[in-house]
């Protein structure tokens, strides 16, 4: 006898909910799914009308799903965002290179303007290169380092106010075990909050902080979303393989178990006599950095002398050149050195993007119609103006497209 | 901290000076051939017993400092307590029992001015558990060795006679109406009237745990159960100290479980090396730093003999419950990764109850805070639609007396074939206290006052049974 849904009782259940274990149809889990996402916007007003938010994304499900939906809720209900893809080319040829074709195909079908930023670009060198330089160990911690920062010089080369990320629920259950085995107690705290400005620049969050990784491929099957699901050529962090089968273990036992850990991390409080680390600026690129010097520019330098043990565990320059033997070093392709953009002129660059823009709708605002106070807040657009305008109903693009 | 009996053995004054290992001997005397590893270190049987002593007292000597700065702080003096050892029978527990035994004597018989022992008296507090387990009798009273035995059992959460049990009703997110879905619904529970008294406590008991859904739900109630009765054996003998037996290994198990089953909010209070949560009883961990590999051997060479615990999972596979889940996962990590352990413990010990937790209403289950806010969080991320209304108006809802995790667990339980689930009557008395003692700020006092009220009719004489009755 084929089972009813339990939700709205009618249609014929098709599915059984990971995150509740509720059997359910198509129609109620996007639903539900499309609303829990729209709750942890509202709840935790991530979003102010007029933002400009750029989606981080890779051509996987995660950042697929995350672009559809976004969309969808955008339009929905009239958040007022211009959405942007915002994706980094790290360089890694059988698996980069398609996720971004899926990227681009993704750019048509939603219609949403599409910026890639590679690390070639960027730094001068590709994964490949970097792989080819350190070997296979380790590498991993260039690739997370660098598009941390990639993605901020992106975001502001478009001159945005937001970047969401893809993280799911179990990407975040997983990062909380993680920080609790490691003993790394400020991110244990700041890795629950869904929204962080720890760049200083742009505001990053996770509006799927709570979606759980098998709702979001579900998702992307029922809805026949084009993405891409290989895995990355190079290795996979070990450390996070050990929380990732154990969250596995206990989600197996009790379903809302990554719900749960997520709630736990939300609670935790750390006593106020606990010194944390006070962040900073670095003196060479102007990113945030809890040292002098960011973890990018030390990579970065490494590369450059040859020395690509340099910033990894607990080398530094003295120790990783000692050892090094003179031809070893030579046998690293000497490559053209990239200039750095500095991130306080890629801040006054986006400033004045801002600013040129803003003049550009103030103009048009005062012509054709603006919808209120609202749309233009903070330009010289004076009210009365607006109030006149809001009589017209044509809404004008922020963008001026 | 040199205060170990056995002469020969005396820890030098300055270690620092001594540091220097001696490679293949005993990291403390460098003469003898070791015995064991740990942690990388490597000692001999006499310098292993005497190391583990000076550690335990350690512990116990810094928590009782600072538990006496804050009675001091309150009373303006602090005499010796009266301290309850709560024994298992476990290996941790029996350890405990004989080290703070032999603290006490030490003190006591050092010769020359009077001393005044650290603690008044010292008694042993044990939960019996053979209403659920099959337990060999008599081998734990043998292990307190002559100390006053108190001794409680799982079932006299039911036959105690002040209070009542309460049948308590399950509203599940499917079943609930539209309007308890809008005030933050998902789950709903209430509890509907007193029971009926006819069955037997310890069969009582039994349906209790069976009408769970898990083995993960039975532990922790079964924690709740423990620690209620432990807190009441403690009071009841006047004991003001509480000593918990939880091993570093333990600990860190316990954080990972309880993470997982959402306790955030409670976990400091669960995990700290000294926590006064509970009215006029202070629980102390002095076990915190030892490993249980320092458990094993320090009972063997020290000749104690402890007795296997049984618990649900006992003989069950790896995946039987969380708890069992992440022992071995810990104790795993700590085999591959060194040290996790007590890198998981410090860490812990860095974290603080927030504020709004240590005025927070007690779940009226762990008796640990339940968070205000707990069911509107996940109302907000799982998002049902109603159905049929299916809860009696009589009812007293008590959903927002459950912290996050004991909504789970009374979630998933079987509550329909008996027309709902028999709790205990201390889940009562924990809203009644409250209300009684707490009754805060001024507009919040009718509420209080409100709510006294309403769960009045539960504590009510054998002659008005009818009335709570539908």
């Amino acid at each position: 006898m084929p089972r009813q849904c339990e939700i709205c009782h009618e249609a014929r259940a098709v599915l059984k909910r990971p995150k509740t274990g509720q059997r359910i149809c198509q129609a109620c889990f996007f639903r539900v799914f499309e609303t829990e996402v729209h709750n942890t916007i509202t709840s935790s007003q991530l979003f102010r009308p007029g933002d400009r938010v750029g989606i981080g994304a890779s051509g996987g499900k995660d950042s697929t799903v995350l672009a559809y939906v976004m969309k969808l809720l955008n339009e929905r209900y009239n958040y007022g965002l211009s959405l942007f893809l915002l994706s980094v080319d790290e360089g890694i040829s059988g698996y980069r290179d398609d996720s971004l074709e899926t990227v681009k195909r993704n750019k048509e079908q939603y219609g949403l303007p599409l910026m890639i930023v590679s690390y070639e670009q960027l730094y001068g060198w590709s994964m490949d290169s970097i792989v080819e330089a350190v070997g296979r160990k380790n590498n991993c911690t260039f690739c997370g380092v660098f598009r941390r920062q990639a993605l901020d010089r992106g975001a502001l080369l478009l001159d945005l106010d937001h970047i969401v990320t893809g993280h799911n629920a179990d990407d975040l259950a997983e990062t909380i075990l993680m920080n609790i085995f490691r003993g790394d107690i400020p991110r244990l705290t700041r890795c629950t909050s869904i929204a962080t400005k720890g760049d200083g620049y742009i505001v990053r969050s996770k509006p799927f902080k709570y979606a759980y990784e098998k709702e979001i491929v579900m998702y992307a099957y029922l809805r026949r979303l084009d993405y891409f699901s290989t895995e990355c050529t190079y290795s996979p962090n070990a450390y996070r393989g050990y929380a990732r089968v154990f969250l596995k273990d206990l989600e197996a036992l009790r379903p809302s178990t990554i719900l749960d850990i997520i709630h736990t991390g939300e609670r935790l409080q750390v006593a106020g006599d606990v010194v944390l680390p006070e962040a900073s600026v670095c003196e060479k690129c102007g990113y945030i950095s809890s040292n002098r010097v960011c973890k990018a520019c030390v990579l970065l330098e490494g590369l450059e002398r040859g020395l690509p043990k340099m910033g990894i565990g607990r080398v530094t320059a003295a120790a990783a050149s000692a050892g090094e033997d003179e031809a070893e070093r030579q046998s690293i392709r000497p490559r053209k050195p990239v200039e750095q953009v500095h991130f306080a002129e890629l801040a006054e660059r986006a400033a004045r993007m801002r600013s040129e823009r803003r003049a550009c709708e103030t103009s048009s605002c005062a012509g054709t119609g603006c919808a209120g106070p609202q749309q233009c807040a903070g330009t010289a657009c004076t009210e009365s103006q607006c109030t006149a305008a809001a009589q017209t109903t044509t809404h004008h693009d922020p963008l001026g497209k | 901290m040199c205060d170990v009996d056995t002469p020969e053995h005396k820890q030098p004054l300055d270690t620092r000076l001594e540091r220097k290992r001696v490679p293949g001997k005993c990291i403390k005397c460098k003469t003898a051939k070791p015995n064991v590893t740990i942690r990388g270190c490597l000692y001999c049987k006499p310098c292993f017993v005497s190391a583990s002593i000076v550690k335990f007292r350690g512990a116990l000597k810094k928590s009782n400092s600072r538990i006496d700065a804050q009675r001091r702080q309150q009373n303006g003096v602090s005499e010796p307590q009266r301290l309850m050892v709560a024994l298992s029978g476990g290996p941790s527990s029996t350890a405990m029992l004989h080290l703070v035994v032999d603290y006490q004597q030490s003190v006591t018989q050092r010769s020359g001015d009077f001393v005044q022992p650290p603690y008044a008296d010292i008694v042993v507090g044990h939960i019996d558990e053979s209403a659920l387990f099959d337990v060999a009798e008599g081998a734990v009273r043998s292990i307190a060795d002559g100390r006053t035995f108190c001794e409680a059992s799982l079932e006299d959460i039911f036959s105690a006679s002040a209070d009542r049990d309460v049948l308590l009703q399950i509203v599940r997110a499917s079943m609930a109406s539209e309007q308890q879905q809008q005030n933050g619904g998902g789950f709903c529970a209430q509890i509907i009237r007193n029971s009926d008294n006819n069955t037997p406590p310890r069969e009582r008991l039994r349906q209790l745990f069976s009408a769970l859904d898990s083995d993960t739900s039975r532990e922790s109630l079964l924690d709740a159960i423990r620690t209620f009765l432990l807190v009441r054996l403690a009071r009841a003998h006047h004991c003001s100290v509480l000593l918990l037996g939880d091993s570093a290994t333990r600990i860190a198990t316990r954080v990972v479980s309880l993470t997982s089953c959402g306790r955030g909010f409670s976990l400091p209070f669960e995990i700290a090396p000294e926590s006064s949560w509970f009215d006029g009883v202070t629980m102390i961990r002095p076990m915190r730093d030892f490993i249980a590999k320092e458990v094993a051997f320090f009972n063997r060479w020290a000749g104690y003999t402890s007795v296997v615990v049984p618990t649900f999972t006992t003989g069950a596979p790896v995946h039987a419950s969380i708890d069992r889940l992440s022992e071995t996962f810990v104790v795993g990590l700590d085999r591959d990764f060194a040290s996790t352990v007590s890198t998981v413990c410090r860490t812990v010990q860095k974290l603080e109850p927030r504020a709004d937790a240590l005025a927070a209403c007690p779940c009226i289950v762990c008796g640990m805070p339940a968070e205000p806010d707990a069911q509107d969080w996940r109302s907000r991320l799982t998002v049902g639609q109603a159905a049929a209304p299916a809860l009696s108006s009589a009812g007293f809802d008590i959903s927002s007396h459950l912290c996050y995790s004991c909504q789970n667990i009374l979630h998933f339980s079987e509550s329909g074939d008996r027309g709902g689930l028999v709790l205990p009557g201390f889940c009562v008395e924990r809203i009644r206290d409250h209300a009684v003692s707490r009754p805060s700020a001024s507009s919040d006092a009718e509420q209080h006052e409100a709510l006294r009220r309403q769960v009045e009719q539960f504590f009510l004489n054998s002659d008005d049974e009818d009335d709570d009755c539908e």
